[in-house]
């Protein structure tokens, strides 16, 4: 794949860190008070989705822009940690916390399994063996379905579906929305731990060569499987808001062709940037909304994506949020020449 | 302290090395020979790379079998390579971190050890400049750095002296002789410029189609007749 090309770029932590932090707090500030109050309840579930989904392209951009690699598996993971969550919700009526880490640690461990082939495979053949495990993921979530509040193992109700418990401080849409963009922060937050620590070193050395890792002693295996457990674990995260959201799961929601649209749009949004995810969510779940407001085709989003994937490898390989970049820098720029002007 | 044992390599119907056996002492050990003699095969079965097709090497007495790859750099050995392999994204300090992070620090602050370890090598104002923005002889030092932090026992280097201008040159010299006063470890150099194995390798060990045609102090061994005809001869047509 572009990995090759795209090896120079910076990955997550080298924003610039003041402006970034000061952005951050203002996003939040929005994000937390203001956003969720002022929409109707038709955008505050999209938006539910639009974090959860971030995370999921988080998960992506994890593997992509840490270690060069494709899986096309996550968005199935996604269906895994959905499960997970629902099963121990409904079976045990934990509270939403404890289904939610277990539907990360479920999908963690699937995801571990998912990695073992990129032990030894790299590019379009990693590519092509995680679609397939991502195929036997659709084919046992449409088989089975969803834990909807039933007994037995599958935890299928005969009746009618019971929705998922959501969290004790969380009950409505507006509240649920907060929660779950303080979880997706929280999944920036693991993630930034591990890029800027030993991981992320150890999966720079690996990026370079696999000569350089083992000459500076670092264990390939045992970091290739950890960056593959944690995409996982965040995949699963990603599944639980989203069942946590809707309250259920629908079995045909979680099709392989998902899982490359996910990666798509991750490479569209910006692997190497911490906007990227964000930008992924929003195009995947907030542009379809849009174009519903406007009464236009869904239809057409699948079609102005693949143009943006286009658009993207051509010519933008840092995605939506390297060309953001690039407009804040011109901008600044363009305002620090106004100010060497002035007196 | 390195002990080698009948060791051969075979490529395919390549040998890389042909039942190479030397016992090499000395703080300071040259390693030469012509074109695809096999020095970077040996430097790659000490580092793991390549497994022996039969035979053995031992490193202050440790079999090298024992120590899978991944955990050769804790035990001690290092290196640096004949193409470059600093990490472009990372900073001068970060490189050296990301060893650091799998090698014992012995107690001491790993920000001491970083910065000490990059002082060494010249680079003591570049900590926090990324890879991408060093230039070739910065990033050849910072491989030493990399090769040099946390109680290493055997540095080898190949060729870290190709290519660079001449007090460029003068500079890795010194840094070189030092390096077993400053860490404690043997240091194997291999290099096609004799200059810089005459200046700083107290012993040498020449190689030839994978074997040693000769070994011993260097000023003896590259007046020696045969290797001068098997690898000097090699060098005055080439250059
Ligand atoms: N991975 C490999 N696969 C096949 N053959 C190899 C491999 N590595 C080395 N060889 C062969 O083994 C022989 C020794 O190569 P080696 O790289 O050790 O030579 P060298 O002494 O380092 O030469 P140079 O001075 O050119 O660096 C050469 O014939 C080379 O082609
Ligand atoms: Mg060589």
């Amino acid at each position: 794949m572009a990995d090759q090309s795209l090896e120079v770029a910076s990955p997550i932590p080298t924003a610039r860190l003041p402006l970034g932090v000061a952005a951050l707090y203002a996003a939040a500030l929005v994000g937390l008070y203001l956003l969720p109050a002022a929409l109707s309840d038709y955008w505050l579930r999209t938006l539910i989705s639009v974090s959860a989904l971030t995370v999921a392209s988080l998960s992506v951009s994890l593997l992509f822009a840490q270690l060069g690699m494709v899986s096309l598996a996550q968005f199935g993971l996604l269906g895994v940690g959905g499960w997970f969550a629902l099963r121990i919700s409904h079976g045990l009526g934990v509270p939403f916390e404890l289904a939610l880490l277990t539907g990360g640690v479920a999908a963690a461990l699937v995801g571990l399994v998912i990695g073992l082939p990129a032990l030894r495979m790299r590019g379009l053949y990693l590519a092509i063996i995680t679609l397939m495990m991502a195929g036997a993921i659709q084919v046992l979530i449409s088989a089975f379905g969803f834990p909807d509040g039933g007994s037995g193992i599958l935890g299928k109700s005969t009746g009618t579906r019971v929705m998922m418990a959501r969290p004790f401080l969380a009950q409505n849409d507006e509240a649920y929305l907060r929660y779950a963009l303080v979880i997706a922060g929280l999944c920036y937050g693991l993630v930034l731990l591990h890029v800027r620590g030993r991981p992320g070193r150890a999966w720079a050395m690996i990026r370079r060569s696999e000569v350089c890792a083992f000459a500076g002693g670092v264990n390939i295996v045992a970091y290739k499987v950890w960056a593959f457990a944690l995409a996982g674990f965040l995949a699963g995260i990603a599944g639980g808001l989203l069942a946590g959201g809707v309250g259920q799961l629908d079995a045909s929601a979680f099709p392989a062709s998902q899982s490359i649209m996910l990666f798509a749009l991750t490479i569209v949004g910006g692997a190497y940037s911490w906007i990227g995810p964000i930008v992924a969510g929003l195009l995947l779940r907030a542009f379809p909304a849009l174009l519903n407001d406007f009464r236009v085709d869904g239809n057409i989003a699948t079609m102005v994506f693949g143009i943006g994937l286009l658009h993207a490898l051509i010519t933008a390989p840092h995605g939506v949020a390297g060309q953001l970049r690039d407009l804040v820098g011109t901008v600044r720029r363009l305002l620090g020449g106004k100010r060497k002007a002035g007196p | 302290m390195i002990e080698i044992d009948d060791l051969t390599v075979q490529f395919g119907g390549v040998r890389g090395l042909s039942a190479l056996t030397a016992s090499l002492p000395e703080p300071v050990t040259g390693l030469v020979g012509p074109n695809g003699a096999g020095k970077t095969t040996l430097i790659n079965v000490l580092s793991g790379f390549v497994r022996p097709t039969t035979g053995s090497v031992r490193v202050d007495g440790r079999d090298l079998k024992d120590v899978p790859i991944y955990k050769r750099a804790a035990f001690g050995i290092r290196r640096t390579f004949q193409n470059e392999q600093v990490v472009e994204n990372l900073t001068a300090g970060e490189n050296v971190a990301a060893v650091l992070d799998n090698v014992p620090t012995d107690g001491q602050p790993r920000r001491q050890l970083i910065e000490t370890a990059l002082e060494f090598a010249g680079l003591g104002t570049a900590r926090d400049v990324p890879g991408h923005s060093l230039n070739a002889y910065q990033r050849r030092m910072l491989e030493i750095a990399r090769a040099t932090v946390g109680r290493p026992r055997l540095v080898m280097m190949d060729e870290p002296g190709a290519g660079l201008a001449q007090h460029e040159g003068e500079h890795l010299r010194s840094v070189i002789k030092q390096i077993d006063g400053y860490c404690g470890a043997q240091v194997l150099l291999v290099d096609h410029d004799v200059d810089l194995i005459s200046a700083t390798c107290t012993a040498t060990l020449v190689l030839d189609f994978g074997s040693a045609i000769a070994y011993g102090p260097t000023q003896k061994v590259l007046a020696d007749p045969k290797v001068r005809a098997a690898y000097l001869g090699v060098l005055e047509e080439t250059t």
